[in-house]
């Protein structure tokens, strides 16, 4: 099963991502800041990773950089926003991220993403 | 409600209660950046979350919140009290919506006008503030940022600053119209000088003037100064203007004050915002899916039909029929412009105008990028036009697609995603983490490859996806990549719409090749090369704040914890069975090891018990500050109502008590609260004249001493006059006129906690209705706690409660009557004596004693429960008597014996029984027996 991190301080969406990612049978795991993210990513890298923007300690970006500065097997990441600042997605790129979505991101254009980047197939 | 739901009011609630206090902290530091930070992020999260679910209203109000945030972050809009006011209520209209989400299941429907009220509030504070020469800066900030940006952003501050909702429906649709005739619009915002008068200036003619006015309003900059403070001479106001004229003819209008007059192009869909009552229901669902599949085969006839059916079955006032009326005017100015088509079809079925005003603004932001970038076309309107138009190309294909099936639309969704990666290895910075990004990169185009790609024709392409990422990584640029990218990937999937990130690749695609002949020459062929050296290069070391990821906690029903202590209740009742059954052992059976062996394993198990007990009394322990943190809060806004200055002073916030402790202080506390705002502290004036600073201190303190917790609430306020209190207490028949004449200062203070007392002249609705105190000292008196008041008049007030730690176990002292037991809580047994029968006098029909020079009366328990039998005396002819506090006094109690003290259950009488109230409960023995413990204020 691949796995999945979802960083985000808000548990109500890591809740609502987890429901997403886990029927279509993914193996999901949660951090609540960029630290916390960063530790389990350090411990054994993921195959994607479901990125926030603002959260305490160590933000999306930095979370980002953090884990792109490292010598790992490298995952995809989307970065997840909500459409309030402007510019973000050039600096979520510039960052690491590798797909922009906004907030709320429906449960089908999430997994087709998903799917797409860590290629698997269609159903 | 599903788990989801649940989960979002339980934080949504956590968030709220911290923007409150965040919001409370930036009273005293406004400056706090860190503080503004945070409290942005809590408003943003909550705002995030919201959008889950369907509750427009309650997202509108956290979307202004959070924008307003955002302005207040960055130092657009001074941070302000009003401000402060304003983002409080809304978090209590969306604490509001969570309780009757969290009852109902849902919200009702009635909210739209409040929750279209505070955003308006919210609003009016970003652009009051906003629309002064800084605004200009922002606007011209987010320009820059687009132009910079290859693809469309969201740029929020464009939206949040043109207040186009506040333009009726029929003036927008009226220059819409005139758009569609191939006028290009333009927003002013005039911001005439203050001096203008002096200067022979006319704002209101000259606005009046503007050539083409669609629309118009007038806004005042700042809130209106008192009448006797302004200055008429001085013009305060801002003039907001929609016109449909070319922006040459407008820089010539205004040519005299173009320093105050900001220009903006309006892309005419920016006007298509549909307005109104969000109701909808079932059957529009069907027409939006009609909708789709009409859009798609490209019958707009029949769209603009069923659009016209549908609202003449509308209600007008509606969402929906303001979305229907503009479907059916979009349908006649510009039918071509399916994909504004699509993305208003997509709105209404969502019944959501956010998603559509997101949309909205990429192509407002667009619409700016290709003015500024070609600055040098003249009355553009045409082109203009057309950028709106194939600006939301995008969404449209992915809205065709779903209509064609899932296939497409994850070809669309492939495109996007190889698009984007292009745009990431285009980025022409070089940070220290780029080695990271390409990997990045080639793994995302790598799982596109896998779902694209034929499966023979996979390991070829994976060997040259590999291949070039390691010459990209060697290379340190994206270049390479990008240039086997476009060998490879382009000619099947560069279908999409993103020809500017094509158009990027191509370019640096040359340049790649130029580097990479350049570097073949002084670098030999790359085998795996170490990541290039950058600095700091890997410079993620453990930091001190990983080690602590946070304190772990758990949320934890309340109702499990609660069995947790019946379950050691019991547990504790049971093992106390194990001396009964050590002693029949040896009584009864005679087998005297087997008793011992009894009583050790006893021991054993009732440390054990203790210890879990103690641990589940820990879980219960809360903070006082549960109850304190509330009144922050309280204390602003009831002084602000009364026009008084308090400043509230918390101290002691974490101690701890038994929750049902901390929650039974919640009511008790507010009213005491109340009290000292309303009747104790005065009015500023009032204070200055008894020469005491303007400001009142309100003191609550807690604190730990051994087993009970003390509460302070202090004041300097005026006090509690006794002769006020005792003439109050007479007219009211309190007191009697001898009671009158004898009582002290202090024992008149104590009266205001008499049932039914109150010495406000005037009831106001602040402190109830003057019934407060008794039901303070009722409150208190339940959870076994006492009250002492004392006051100087002039100086103030001092209230302190003393209130047991926990109320799970009580301490009773047993004592035996007439061969009964009873226990007696030790929270009111003062000592324990035995007086020799002749040192018992009576005084008229009571009986007394002295103890230590003091007279203290004695009451026979049997007497007191009516058992017939005169207490029993030892062989000295000493009789037992156990000292009970009552209030400030101390009592005999005569009993025949004392027992051991011992830790019980104390269940509370129920049935019949409740109406007993000699009896406090009832608790289980270790024999099984029952014990009464009595409730000695009660029986005296």
């Amino acid at each position: 099963m691949k796995r999945i991190l979802i960083v985000d301080d808000a548990a109500t969406v890591r809740l609502y991502h987890r429901e997403i990612l886990e029927t279509a049978n993914y193996a999901v795991e949660e951090a609540m800041n960029g630290i916390e993210a960063l530790e389990k990513a350090l411990q054994s890298p993921f195959d994607l990773y479901l990125v926030d923007i603002n959260m305490p300690k160590l933000d999306g970006y930095g979370f980002l950089r953090e884990l792109r500065g490292q010598d790992l097997p490298q995952a995809p990441a989307i970065m997840i926003s909500t459409e309030a600042q402007a510019n973000d997605e050039q600096r979520a790129y510039i960052a690491g991220a590798n797909i922009y979505l906004i907030k709320p991101v429906k449960p089908d254009r999430l997994l087709t993403q998903v799917r797409l980047l860590l290629g698997d197939v269609y159903r | 409600m599903n788990p989801l739901l649940e989960q979002f009011l339980s934080e949504a609630r956590d968030f709220l209660q911290g923007i409150g206090e965040k919001l409370m902290q930036l009273e005293n530091a406004p400056d706090d950046a860190a503080l503004m930070g945070e409290l942005f992020r809590l408003v943003h999260t909550l705002k995030g979350n919201s959008g889950l679910f369907d509750f427009p209203e309650m997202t509108r109000v956290l979307h202004a919140g959070e924008d307003l945030m955002d302005a207040v972050r960055n130092g657009r809009v001074a941070y302000s009290r009003l401000l402060a006011d304003c983002l409080l209520d809304a978090m209590d209209f969306v604490g509001m919506l969570c309780n009757e989400i969290e009852a109902n299941g849902a919200m009702g429907v009635t909210h739209a006008g409040t929750s279209v009220r505070l955003v308006e509030s919210l609003r009016q504070l970003m652009e009051r503030d906003a629309a002064g020469p800084r605004h200009a800066d922002t606007i011209e900030t987010a320009e820059a940022e687009t132009a910079s940006g290859a693809t469309e952003h969201p740029s929020a501050s464009f939206r949040a600053d043109l207040p186009l909702a506040v333009i009726p429906e029929a003036a927008r649709m009226d220059a819409y119209r005139h758009a569609g005739a191939g006028h290009l619009l333009h927003w002013i915002a005039y911001t005439p000088s203050e001096q203008c008068f002096y200067q022979g200036e006319d704002p209101f003619f000259l606005a009046r003037q503007t050539p083409e006015l669609r629309w118009g309003c007038i806004e005042a900059r700042d809130p209106w100064p008192p009448l006797a403070e302004m200055d008429a001479y001085c013009c305060l106001l801002d003039f907001c203007l929609l016109t449909a004229a070319p922006r040459a003819e407008l820089e010539e209008h205004y040519r005299y004050v173009m320093d105050q007059v900001e220009i903006a192009p309006l892309p005419r869909l920016a006007l298509v915002l549909p307005q109104g009552d969000s109701n909808g229901g079932p059957v529009y669902d069907d027409f939006a899916t009609d909708a789709r599949h009409l859009l798609a085969t490209g019958d707009l006839v029949g769209l603009a039909r069923n659009a016209g059916t549908m609202l003449e079955l509308s209600n007008p006032d509606l969402w929906i029929a303001s979305a229907l009326r503009w479907l059916r005017l979009m349908l006649e100015i510009e039918p071509e412009n399916r994909a504004a088509l699509a993305v208003l079809v997509e709105s209404l079925s969502r019944l959501a105008a956010p998603d559509w005003a997101s949309i909205q603004i990429g192509t407002t932001g667009s619409a700016e990028h290709s003015e500024i970038t070609r600055p040098s076309q003249p009355d553009d309107g045409q082109f203009v036009a057309t950028a709106s138009e194939s600006r939301p190309m995008e969404p449209i294909n992915q809205g065709q697609a779903m209509a064609n099936g899932p296939a497409s639309a994850e070809a669309d969704a492939l495109a996007a995603i190889v698009a984007t990666q292009r745009e990431i290895l285009a980025l022409t910075d070089d940070p220290a983490w780029l080695p990271g990004r390409i990997k990045a990169a080639a793994a995302a185009l790598a799982g596109c490859l896998r779902v694209s790609v034929a499966p023979d024709a996979l390991p070829g392409l994976e060997t040259g996806l590999d291949a070039a990422t390691t010459l990209a990584l060697a290379d340190n640029s994206g270049a390479a990549l990008l240039a086997w990218l476009d060998g490879q990937f382009s000619p099947s999937l560069d279908l999409s719409d993103a020809e500017g990130a094509a158009a990027d690749g191509s370019v640096n695609a040359e340049e790649t090749t130029a580097t990479m002949a350049r570097e073949s020459t002084t670098q030999a062929p790359l085998a795996p090369t170490p990541p290039p050296e950058g600095d700091g290069e890997i410079k993620f070391g453990r930091r001190a704040e990983d080690a602590i990821a946070g304190p772990k906690s758990l949320k934890v029903d309340q109702a499990k914890i609660d069995r947790l202590m019946n379950l050691i209740g019991e547990m504790v009742v049971a093992k106390n069975a194990l001396p009964y059954l050590a002693g029949r052992a040896e009584a009864v059976f005679g087998v005297r090891e087997l008793s011992r062996d009894i009583k050790g394993h006893y021991a054993v198990i009732n440390r054990i018990a203790e210890e879990m007990q103690d641990a589940i009394m820990q879980v219960r322990m809360m903070p006082v500050s549960f109850v304190f943190q509330r009144f922050p809060r309280l204390v602003r806004d009831i002084s602000r109502k009364l026009g008084k200055e308090v400043n509230l002073v918390l101290e002691g916030e974490e101690t701890e008590a038994d929750k049902n402790i901390i929650e039974a202080l919640g009511d008790p506390l507010m009213h005491i609260v109340r009290n000292s705002l309303d009747h104790g502290i005065e009015l500023p004036e009032v204070r200055r004249v008894a020469g005491k600073p303007a400001a009142g201190t309100l003191t609550l303190r807690a604190a730990q001493e051994s087993d009970r917790v003390v509460i302070v609430i202090q004041d300097d306020g005026k006090g509690i006059d006794p002769d006020a209190i005792k003439r109050k207490a007479y007219a009211k028949g309190l007191i009697d006129e001898a009671t009158l004449e004898r009582i002290g200062d202090q024992e008149a203070v104590n009266l205001v906690f008499a049932a039914g007392f109150s010495t406000a002249e005037q009831v106001s609705d602040l402190s109830g209705r003057g019934v407060g105190m008794d039901v303070v000292r009722t409150a208190v008196d339940k959870v076994n706690g006492t009250l002492a008041l004392t006051s100087e008049r002039g100086r103030g007030t001092h209230l302190s409660l003393s209130l047991p730690l926990s109320m799970a176990v009580t301490n009773v002292m047993i004592v035996v009557s007439d061969g009964q037991r009873f226990g007696i809580p030790m929270d009111s047994v003062v000592e324990t004596v035995r007086v020799p029968r002749a040192a018992i006098r009576t005084i008229k029909h009571s009986l007394a004693t002295v103890l230590r020079g003091r007279i203290v009366p004695l009451k026979s328990i049997n007497g007191l429960l009516g058992l017939d039998v005169a207490p029993k005396a030892n062989a000295d002819d000493e009789l037992a008597v156990l000292v009970v506090r009552l209030g400030n006094e101390a009592v005999g109690l005569l009993v025949d014996d004392f027992r051991e003290t011992l830790d019980i259950i104390l269940k509370p009488m129920t049935g019949v029984l409740a109406g007993i109230p000699a009896y406090a409960g009832s608790a289980l023995m270790g024999d099984g027996s029952v014990l009464m413990v009595l409730n000695v204020k009660e029986i005296l």
